[in-house]
């Protein structure tokens, strides 16, 4: 544990970040999410990512290099509870249904993905925009439905359908470019 | 509010990348689409977006993203099992992340300091109240606003907070009677800008700097520039610099700390809450709320990390209970009470 007034002389290595922090964002980690196997995890995961990327500006002191971690750690658990949290969402989903009905793993497996990705893909809009947006495209409701539901307009519907759409197509733009990068000479 | 999400020109650096549809054209394909699923269009509509469709390659190309789209994401999700509750089930799961991800906004900007003085408002006797309804410029419980004085400098009352102001020819004259306010002079004015309170006069030597009024003391934080402090019954006086805070009695001046950045954050109607503890913050909702606020010594230690909005102290509770593990109850339309969730809340890790 270094003192809180301490600085680096010179930017610290990703060895000396690891050495000076590891085991406190670890613990952190831990408190945080109630298990000592999923801190390990994200933990580990986080330092990968100061290799893999390292911060812009560089870390002055310890405590800079720990208000970083730590918020890039806060990023890590949110997004693993959203996974979490979504694999529940459909096993409660799944135990509603009738007790003959089992879809076969693949297709589970399918679905599940198509979970993940849309409830990523729906970060940062607003609650009505990506309620608007389930409601029109999974449960294929009208406009005029989904906006006596929310209490706005059916233009405003189709407003928050396009701004949804929109995001989704520009990550699968991003995806496409990605992946015709990544394998140039296979065609 | 149409989000505009940033346009990324993807700059395609190999043959075999045809060149991505403009943000317009995008844009154009994602309202399509809209039309198309509202169950509003009719013919004329559809034979519209055809036309729009065989215009242009561009178009073609934007409209596969939304094909892509609709068959790798949206199509599973159509063909599940009771679509409408795993529709309801994604939307909770947004909401959470959502409130989750506003509590951490502004987190990373900051340096880690934990903030300093957010102590309790004292009880306002009434001649002070007096004074405060008919002062120059007031705030209400859960009030922030900001005003610009006849000479172009720029004040920020904080809520219950009152200020006076005296321009005379030759001085410019605060007095601060109750509460908090954040002063950021005018350029160019020679007249010296001073703020009393009971304590002491604080003059400022062009600069941005918070005042606030506790019971015997008063706080001094500077964030530009500098502020002399010239006590009122022993007129010691001292300077107090940028980056640096300060507490000082009629006869008395606390040595200088390091100012925490964060504490200016009230102006802008923000708590930054940095490893506080839920007692620290909900004192301090406290006073933007006209009811009670009941916390449950079970909870009170507890380290809160986040940025609240002081304007919306039901949404800043709301957030609070979502990143913290509380339950939030109004047993009566003027009392919240906060309690842990369960007992496994903040069980311990194995």
């Amino acid at each position: 544990m270094s003192p809180a007034s301490a600085v680096y002389a010179s930017p610290p290595s990703v060895d000396t970040l690891y050495i000076d922090h590891h085991s406190w964002l670890r613990a952190w980690l831990q408190r945080r999410l109630g298990n000592a196997a999923d801190a390990a995890d994200l933990a580990h995961e986080a330092f990968l990512r100061l290799i893999i990327k390292p911060a812009s500006r560089g870390f002055h002191s310890p405590l800079e290099a720990r208000a970083y971690l730590r918020s890039m750690a806060q990023g890590m658990c949110i997004n693993l509870w959203r996974r979490r949290e979504i694999e529940q969402a459909w096993l409660d989903t799944l135990a509603a249904q009738p007790e003959d009905f089992a879809p076969s793993a693949e297709r589970q497996a399918i679905v599940l993905e198509a979970l993940h990705e849309i409830a990523t893909l729906l970060q940062g809009l607003s609650a009505k925009a990506a309620q608007a947006f389930l409601m029109s495209t999974v449960c294929g409701m009208t406009a005029l439905e989904v906006g006596n539901e929310l209490g706005v307009s059916s233009r405003m519907v189709r407003k928050y359908v396009a701004q949804a759409m929109l995001r989704c197509m520009q990550a699968q733009a991003r995806q496409t470019v990605a992946a015709l990068r990544s394998t140039p000479a296979a065609a | 509010m149409p989000a505009t999400p940033s346009t990324e020109t993807i700059q395609p650096d190999d043959h075999q990348v045809e060149i991505s549809p403009s943000h317009t054209v995008m844009e154009q394909a994602a309202q399509w689409y809209a039309l198309l699923i509202s169950g509003d269009a009719d013919t004329t509509d559809r034979a519209r977006w055809q036309a729009w469709l065989s215009a242009s390659r561009q178009h073609r190309h934007a409209w596969s993203y939304v094909e892509s789209v609709s068959q790798r994401v949206l199509a599973p999700l159509q063909s599940a099992p009771d679509p409408a509750l795993l529709a309801a089930k994604v939307q909770n799961v947004h909401a959470r992340e959502r409130s989750r991800r506003r509590a951490l906004v502004g987190l990373a900007a900051l340096g880690g300091l934990s903030l300093l003085g957010w102590t309790g408002w004292t009880h306002t006797p009434i001649p002070e109240l007096v004074a405060e309804w008919t002062a120059d410029y007031h705030t209400g419980m859960g009030d922030i606003r900001a005003f610009k004085l006849p000479d172009g400098s720029r004040i920020w009352l904080n809520a219950a907070s009152a200020v006076n102001a005296d321009m005379p020819p030759d001085v410019r004259k605060l007095t601060l009677l109750s509460g908090e306010i954040l002063v950021s002079t005018a350029h160019g004015d020679v007249r010296p800008f001073v703020v009393e309170t009971p304590q002491g006069r604080m003059r400022a030597l062009g600069t941005r700097f918070t005042v606030r009024r506790e019971s015997g003391q008063t706080f001094l934080a500077v964030y530009d520039g500098a502020v002399e402090i010239r006590t009122a019954a022993s007129g010691a006086t001292t300077i107090i610099t940028a980056g640096q805070q300060t507490y000082f009695e009629p006869d008395r001046i606390t040595n200088a700390t390091q100012a925490d950045p964060a504490r200016e954050a009230w102006s802008r109607g923000d708590l930054i809450a940095w490893d506080l503890s839920l007692a620290d913050v909900v004192r301090e909702l406290d006073r933007y709320y006209t009811g009670h606020i009941s916390l449950a010594p079970a909870v009170a230690r507890r380290r809160v990390f986040g940025t609240f909005p002081l304007r919306d102290v039901d949404g800043a509770l709301a957030m609070l209970a979502d990143t913290a593990s509380l339950r939030i109850s109004k047993p009566l339309p003027w009392w919240i009470s906060i309690d842990d969730t369960s007992d496994e809340a903040d069980a311990q890790p194995d």
